[in-house]
C-alpha cells in the first residue's frame, strides 16, 4: 500500500531499482508519516546509541545531534524545523511547502550575478505578481485586459530577472561536491531539508545551509508555484487512491489543521504570495525552533566548531504561542465516498491520542498485531485466509504526530469482493482485539522484530539521522526512540483491549470508500 | 582576518545571552567565503574488497567481513528472469519467485516458514525480475543458522504449494485490474512494451497469461534455472570467512543439479518507430522519448552515463529539468534515466505535464535531445556532470554489503572488477567529443520510440505533427 498522506518533497525520490521508477533522482513517493518513523526504533540493551549521540544546544537555542560511525568517508546531515503544513494560515493552505520549494532558490549570495541589481527587479516582479493575483481572485469579474497586461509585464520582468540569476545554484554546489540524497520534505508537523556528502565537505553544508536559514531570496516565484500546482496534478489528480486520502482526512477532522493537504488546496495555491512565505518564513526558521543532526564519519569537535562558526551567529526570536485549533470528539460515524475511474479502495480511521502517551505506544503495538508481515492478523485471515483483500494495511499516528490523530486501515478489496466485505473483514479483526487477549508469543514476535528493526537501523546514516532529528523536533527528546522498545515491552494484553474498546468503534470511526465509475 | 574577527565578534555577542541576541544585526553572508572556494581536507579511501570462494560445485561466494553489529547478511543473484519465460506463460519468472517464498520447502509449510522468520525477526526475499533473480536473508547473528537452513531450503527444495500459487495468481491477478488506476505506472508499462516491442522484454505478464500458469511450470522453471553454477552469493557481516564457508557448504556443498544458462536475443533499437498514444482521460500527460543504448561492458557506457546525466538524470541543473521545471514550470518530474545492462541499456527522457502543454513540451525535449546530436556540450557542463559523478561515487562503498554485492554483481554480468576501481578515471577521460558522439549514435532520431499517455482531445498541438500515431491499448 503506497501513497497514503505522505510528505511532499522538491524532487520526488525514487526506490535505487526497477524500471518502473522514473529516473535515478526523481520518483516514488515516500510514505515518511509518522506511522512508518514511529514503527521503526528499537530497544537498546547490547548498543547503546544514548552513549553515541552528542547532543549540544547552541546559545541560540539550536540543538545539534552528533553520532560518528566510520564505516565509510561519507555524512548524512539533517535539518528539520518544527513548522510544516499544521502552520499554514487560513486560505494559505500550501504555504509551508512551496516556501520549502523556494528555499532551493538561492541566497543573497548564491544563486545571482548581482544581487543588487537582481533585487530591483525581483521588487518589481512582486508587484507585478500581487496586482495580477489580485485581479484574477475577482474571478468572473476580473477585467480580462488588465489581466492579459499584468501577465505580459510579468512576463518580461522575468526575462529581465533571468540576466541575473544563475539558477539552480544550490542543487549545482552540491552535485559537484558529490551530494546524494539532496532533498526536502514539507509534513503536517516538520520540514526537513537533508542530504548525504562526502565527509570532508561538512563545511560547505553549514555555509550553504546556515545561508538559507537567514537570507534566502524568493527568486522564481511565480514559476515555482506553477510548479507545484504540475505536482498536486501529479500526485494527486491524476491518483485516485491519493484523492480518497485527501477527502477522508478531510472528512475525518473537522476542526484540527490536519484536515487540509500539505500540498494544500488548489485555489490557495494559486494565490499564494512571496509576502506571506517571507513572513511565515522569519516567524518559524528560528534557530530555537530547529534541530540538526549529523552521522558518519566525523571529528565531532571539529564538526561542531564549524556548526557553531555559521549557525551560531543566527539570532533567535522568541517564538509566537501559535494556537492550533483543537479537534473536538467525535460523537457518530462519518462516512464519504470518492467516485473515480478505479477500482475500490477503503479507509477507515479512528481519532486517539498522539506520542508520548502511553495509550499511542499500544497502538503501535496493535498496527504490528495487524498487518506487520505475512504472520500479522490481517494478511493471514484477509488476504491469505478468505483471499478478500490484496492488500490491508494498519497505520498509527496519521497523519502526523504533534497533534491528535488517527489509527487507520486502509485496503483493496480483491475482485469481485467488495470494499463493503473488506470493511466487515476489518471490523471482525478489530472485535478480536477487543475481546480476545494477545497470546505472549505474538507480543514477543512483536518486540523480537522491533528490536532487530533498531538495530538494523543502526548501519545507515541517513536513516539514523533521520530518526534521531525527528524525534527530538516532535518529542524534544531524541531518547523517545532509544527508550522505545523498553515502552513497548511495558504494553499488556489488557492494555490492548483497553484502547481497542476505548477507541476502535463505530461512533468514533470515519470511513471513506473509492467507488468505481464504470467508463461510459 | 577580518573576517573571522567580524564572527566572532558575533559570536561573543551571542553568547552574553538570548536578550541581547536578538539585538544583534543578521550576519553579513557576505562576509563567508564565496561557496565555490572552499577548500578540504582530501579523502583516501580504498573500500575493503570481498574475498571470492568457489565450491567444488561451481557455486561462487563473495565474503566481507563486518563486526560493526551482530547481523549477518546474505544475498543471491540466479541467472532467472521473465527473459526466460515460454511465450504465453509472462509471470511464470515473477510466479516462481513469489511461490519459492510463500509455498514452503522441505518438511515445512509456507506458513511455519512464515511464523519461523517472523519470530526470529529474520526477512526472506526471492524476486524474480526481467533478466535476472535476486534472494537475501538478514539476520541476528544468534539466529544465524536456523535461518540459513530454511533459506537454503527455500532455494533448493521449493514444496511450490498449489494453495499458495493460487492465492499468488490471485493476488497478481489483481494488480494487474489495478495498474490502470497509476496512470504513471501504467505509462511506463506500456513504455515497456513499445520500446522492446519484438523482444522478450516486451512481453509482459497479462490476466490471461498469469492464469495459464500451473505448478508444473514453476517446478521446470525452478529446475532448469536454479544450479550452482548459474547462483552467486555474498555474505557479510558478523561472520568470519571459514564460519560462512563451512555454513554454505553444508546447506549447499551437496547440490550438484546442472540446468539451463539461457540465453535471450538483446533488443534492438525500433526503426522508424510511430508515435506510441495511450488514451487515459487524466489531467496529466505523461510523456517519454526512449532509445537503447550502450551496454555496460561497452566503451560508450561512459560518455552516455555523463550525457544522461547533463540531459536529465543530474539533477536540478541538468537540461530537460531546467528547462521543463525551472524555466517555464511545466512540470514537478521531469528529467531522464538510463541503466546500462549487460549487452545494451536502456535510456528515456520524460516529463509529466498538464494535458494542455504536452506538445509543448515534447517539442522541448525533442529539441533538447536534438542539441546534443548536433553541438558539442559546453566545457562547464561537462566539468559539472563529471565531478559530480566522480565525487558521489563514493556512495556505492558506503555498507560492506554493498559492496560484496556489486563485486558479485559485476561477475554476473560477465564484467572484470576493475570494473569499480577503473570507473571514476573512465568518466573522467570523457571528453566533449566523445559525449557528442554517442548522443550521434544512441541518440538517432530514426531510432527513438516516443510513448504519451493522455487526454489528446485537451492537447495544445495534435500528436501526429510529432510523428505518425499509434494507438495502443
Amino acid at each position: 500500500m503506497e501513497n497514503l498522506q505522505g510528505e511532499n518533497q522538491t524532487v520526488m525520490s525514487r526506490s535505487s531499482q526497477g524500471p518502473k521508477a522514473v529516473s535515478r533522482r526523481f520518483v516514488t513517493l515516500l510514505l515518511l508519516g509518522a506511522a512508518l518513523l514511529a514503527a521503526s526504533p528499537g530497544a537498546l540493551h547490547a548498543y547503546n546509541l544514548e552513549d553515541r549521540v552528542q547532543r549540544v544546544t547552541l546559545e541560540n537555542g539550536m540543538r545539534v545531534l552528533l553520532v560518528e560511525r566510520h564505516t565509510s568517508p561519507t555524512v548524512s546531515l539533517y535539518i528539520r524545523y518544527l513548522v510544516g503544513a499544521v502552520d499554514d494560515g487560513e486560505g494559505k493552505t500550501g504555504a509551508a511547502h512551496l516556501l520549502e520549494h523556494m528555499l532551493f532558490k538561492g541566497t543573497s549570495t548564491i544563486g545571482t550575478k548581482n544581487f543588487r541589481e537582481e533585487e530591483r527587479v525581483l521588487k518589481k516582479i512582486r508587484e507585478t505578481g500581487t496586482a495580477l493575483d489580485r485581479e484574477r481572485m475577482k474571478g468572473n469579474r476580473a477585467d480580462e485586459a488588465e489581466v492579459q497586461r499584468l501577465a505580459k509585464a510579468l512576463k518580461e520582468l522575468q526575462s529581465e530577472a533571468k540576466e541575473w540569476i544563475v539558477e539552480n545554484e544550490i542543487d549545482r554546489l552540491y552535485s559537484e561536491n558529490g551530494a546524494v540524497d539532496l532533498n526536502a520534505s514539507t509534513g503536517q508537523d516538520v520540514t526537513t531539508y537533508k542530504v548525504s556528502l562526502p565527509a570532508n565537505r561538512i563545511e560547505l553544508w553549514a555555509r550553504i545551509e546556515a545561508d538559507r536559514m537567514t537570507s534566502p531570496v524568493l527568486r522564481e516565484f511565480y514559476t515555482e508555484r506553477d510548479v507545484v500546482i504540475e505536482e498536486r496534478r501529479q500526485t494527486y489528480e491524476s491518483v485516485p487512491s491519493r484523492k480518497l486520502m485527501e477527502l477522508f482526512l478531510a472528512t475525518a477532522f473537522t476542526a484540527s489543521p490536519y484536515r487540509r493537504p500539505i500540498i494544500g488546496w488548489p485555489s490557495d495555491i494559486s494565490f499564494l504570495t512571496p509576502d506571506y512565505l517571507e513572513a511565515f518564513f522569519k516567524q518559524y526558521h528560528s534557530p530555537n525552533n530547529t534541530v540538526i543532526a549529523i552521522v558518519g564519519d566525523i571529528n565531532t569537535a571539529k564538526t561542531l566548531e564549524i556548526v557553531k562558526k555559521y549557525f551560531g551567529s543566527i539570532p533567535s526570536h522568541k517564538l509566537e504561542g501559535h494556537h492550533v485549533t483543537g479537534e473536538p470528539a467525535q460523537s457518530g460515524e462519518k462516512r464519504t465516498a470518492l467516485v473515480a475511474e478505479a477500482n475500490p479502495y477503503l479507509v477507515i480511521g479512528w481519532h486517539k491520542p498522539t506520542l508520548p502517551s502511553f495509550e499511542d505506544y499500544v497502538f503501535d503495538v496493535i498496527e504490528a498485531l495487524l498487518s506487520k508481515g505475512r504472520t500479522s492478523r490481517f494478511h493471514r485471515s484477509i488476504v491469505q485466509g478468505r483471499q478478500i483483500g490484496e492488500d490491508v494495511s494498519a497505520a498509527n499516528g496519521m497523519p502526523a504526530a504533534r497533534y491528535p490523530n488517527l489509527f487507520m486501515v486502509a485496503g483493496t478489496p480483491r475482485h469481485p469482493h467488495t470494499a463493503e466485505e473488506l470493511e466487515h473483514a476489518v471490523y471482525e479483526e478489530i472485535d478480536k482485539l477487543k475481546n480476545e487477549p494477545v497470546q505472549k508469543q505474538e507480543l514477543e514476535k512483536i518486540i523480537n522484530q522491533l528490536r532487530a528493526e533498531f538495530i538494523r537501523d543502526l548501519s545507515s546514516n541517513s536513516g539514523l539521522a533521520s530518526r534521531l532529528s525527528y524525534y527530538e523536533i516532535i518529542t524534544g527528546d531524541y531518547r523517545y526512540m532509544t527508550r522505545y522498545v523498553e515502552m513497548i515491552e511495558k504494553v499488556t494484553p489488557k492494555d490492548i483491549m483497553a484502547a481497542a474498546k476505548k477507541y476502535l468503534h463505530e461512533e468514533n470511526r470515519t470511513v471513506a470508500v473509492l467507488v468505481k465509475k464504470e467508463k461510459p | 582576518m577580518k573576517r573571522n574577527l567580524a564572527l566572532s565578534l558575533v559570536i561573543l555577542l551571542i553568547s552574553t545571552g538570548l536578550a541581547l541576541a536578538e539585538q544583534v544585526e543578521k550576519p553579513k553572508p557576505q562576509s563567508w567565503a564565496d561557496p565555490d572556494r572552499l577548500s578540504y581536507e582530501e579523502i583516501k579511501f580504498s573500500p575493503p574488497r570481498p574475498e571470492r570462494v568457489v565450491l567444488e560445485n561451481g557455486l561462487t561466494v563473495y565474503y566481507l567481513e563486518d563486526r560493526e553489529l551482530p547481523l549477518v547478511n546474505i544475498s543471491l543473484i540466479v541467472g532467472a528472469g521473465a527473459v526466460f519465460e515460454p511465450p504465453g506463460k509472462e509471470g511464470l519468472a515473477e510466479m516462481t519467485g513469489d511461490v519459492m517464498r510463500t509455498g514452503g520447502a522441505a518438511k515445512l509449510t509456507g506458513d511455519k516458514v512464515d511464523e519461523e522468520l517472523e519470530y526470529l525477526a529474520a526477512p526472506i526475499s526471492i524476486s524474480l525480475g526481467m533478466e535476472y533473480g535476486t534472494g537475501s536473508l538478514s539476520v541476528l547473528k544468534k539466529d544465524l543458522n536456523r535461518a540459513f537452513k530454511i533459506f537454503a531450503d527455500l532455494i533448493r527444495n521449493p514444496a511450490f504449494d498449489e494453495a499458495k500459487l493460487d492465492q499468488q495468481k490471485n493476488l497478481k491477478v489483481e494488480e494487474l485490474r489495478r495498474i490502470f488506476d497509476k496512470p504513471q505506472r501504467l505509462a511506463f508499462r506500456e513504455f515497456k512494451k513499445a520500446i522492446y516491442a519484438g523482444n522478450a522484454r516486451g512481453r509482459l505478464p497479462v490476466i490471461s497469461s498469469i492464469e495459464k500458469i500451473e505448478r508444473d511450470d514453476l517446478v521446470s522453471f525452478h529446475k532448469s534455472h536454479f544450479f550452482p553454477r548459474n547462483l552467486r552469493m555474498a555474505v557479510t557481516g558478523d561472520i568470519s570467512k571459514q564460519e560462512a564457508v563451512d555454513l554454505i557448504s553444508r546447506y549447499f556443498g551437496d547440490w550438484d543439479d546442472e540446468g539451463d544458462f539461457g540465453t535471450a536475443p538483446l533488443p534492438k533499437p525500433q526503426e522508424n518507430a510511430p508515435l506510441y498514444y495511450y488514451e487515459k482521460k487524466v489531467p496529466q500527460s505523461t510523456v517519454i522519448i526512449g532509445a537503447i543504448g550502450p551496454g555496460k561492458e561497452s566503451p560508450d557506457f561512459y560518455p552516455f552515463t555523463v550525457l544522461d546525466y547533463i540531459l536529465g538524470s543530474g539533477g536540478f541543473r541538468s537540461r530537460i529539468f531546467q528547462e521543463v521545471r525551472s524555466n517555464r514550470g511545466l512540470a514537478y518530474s521531469a528529467g531522464s534515466f538510463y541503466e546500462g545492462r549487460q549487452g545494451y541499456g536502456s535510456f528515456g527522457a520524460y516529463a509529466m505535464t498538464k494535458s494542455e502543454s504536452t506538445g509543448q513540451v515534447l517539442t522541448l525535449m525533442e529539441g533538447i535531445l536534438k542539441d546534443a546530436r548536433e553541438s558539442r556540450i559546453p566545457a562547464q557542463d561537462l566539468h559539472l556532470a563529471k565531478r559530480s559523478i566522480v565525487n558521489s561515487y563514493i556512495f556505492s562503498f558506503t555498507s560492506s554489503h554493498m559492496i560484496a554485492f556489486q563485486y558479485m554483481m559485476l561477475e554476473f554480468q560477465g564484467l572484470p572488477t576493475k570494473f569499480l576501481s577503473e570507473y571514476p578515471a573512465k568518466i573522467d577521460a570523457v571528453s566533449r567529443e566523445d559525449v557528442l558522439k554517442t548522443a550521434e549514435r544512441y541518440l538517432d532520431p530514426g531510432k527513438k520510440t516516443i510513448f504519451v499517455l493522455g487526454d489528446q482531445s485537451k492537447f495544445d498541438e495534435p500528436l501526429k505533427s510529432f510523428g505518425e500515431v499509434k494507438r495502443v491499448k
